[in-house]
């Protein structure tokens, strides 16, 4: 039993001198820390994908321009989710929902057209899932957005991720 | 710190943000209404601004029925309970001094009975029920 007593004294006495509260303190600070970079990892990026994509942006294929009418931005000086310089984002839009594949989950996309410029010309870009005839002009993709401030002229369009529209139970 | 604080942070730390579910009238609001009203209800040239306006048509004698019967409405692509469904939420979220005093909710039984008849003059209807607002 002495000897017992004295293993744990010892184990404690040197425990005490090997750590402080201070590391304790900085060791809970690094979990935390670990915990908020979690979701940043690749695979929960995969899950939450409205953040960064996955594919090419610059390919037609591309998830998110499954109903794109246009010349993709992001061939055009812009990305696919910013206008080219020199051209302005129409906010009046039209917009659908693509699924990501990645995750099986449908994404409201906003198709905004970005104008001021003359056409773009690289890109072109005609998937037409879900596209309706233009007398339900909410669901057409030939009408041009350009109109009012942003100037009448069309040169290309972005997909924007606005919202998720589905969970995949 | 306690222990069970620990756990609360890192949980909310750990936690997505939380998706629009299925069909919820925000996502529709997106799909139908958002492209011109925008995601503010804001809207545009052209386009009525539905913040702090939306909810005065339910004061003056008509009004229910015109944001029923206004194109916008009648003719999306919505269900009459969907439609009844993001009327609530346009309400709650563009006017929420209206939808705090006494808003009575649409249903679907009450849109399907509105719809159903056509707005001829919409411009000069709306001008109609604006001009009888309350000024404030």
């Amino acid at each position: 039993m002495k000897r017992l007593d004295a293993f744990f004294d010892g184990a404690a006495r040197n425990l005490a001198r090997r750590t402080s509260r201070r590391s304790f303190l900085g060791q809970l600070g690094a979990a935390l820390l670990g915990g908020a970079a979690l979701p940043l990892l690749p695979v929960g990026r995969a899950a939450g994908a409205a953040g960064e994509p996955t594919g090419n942006p610059e390919d037609c294929a591309y998830w998110r321009y499954c109903a794109m009418d246009g010349f993709l931005a992001s061939c055009c000086g812009g990305s696919h989710r910013s206008c080219p310089p020199g051209t302005e984002m129409s906010p009046v839009t039209w917009l659908g929902t693509c699924r990501n594949p990645e995750d099986g989950r449908d994404y409201v996309i906003s198709y905004n057209d970005c104008c001021g410029k003359d056409i773009c010309g690289k890109c072109v870009c005609m998937r037409h899932e879900g596209d309706r005839p233009v007398y339900i002009p909410s669901r057409n993709n030939d009408i041009v957005w350009c109109m009012g401030d942003a100037g009448l002229v069309y040169n290309s369009t972005v997909a924007i991720v606005v919202g998720v529209a589905s969970e995949d139970e | 710190m306690k222990p069970g604080t620990l756990v609360l942070v890192v949980g909310l730390m750990l936690g997505a943000p939380l998706p629009a579910s299925a069909g919820s009238p925000a996502v529709d609001y997106m799909l139908e209404c958002q492209g011109c009203h925008l995601p503010d209800g804001a809207g545009a040239p052209d386009v009525p601004d539905l913040r702090n306006t939306v909810g005065r048509f339910l004061a003056v004698p008509g009004g229910r029925a015109y944001l029923v019967q206004v194109p916008g409405s009648s003719q999306s692509a919505l269900g009459d309970a969907e439609l009844a469904a993001v009327l609530n939420w346009m309400v709650t979220n563009f006017d929420p001094g209206t939808a705090s005093a006494g808003f009575q909710p649409f249903d679907g039984e009450e849109i399907s009975t509105l719809r159903v008849a056509p707005l001829v003059d919409v411009e000069g209807v709306r001008r109609g029920l604006v001009s009888q607002f309350a000024t404030d």
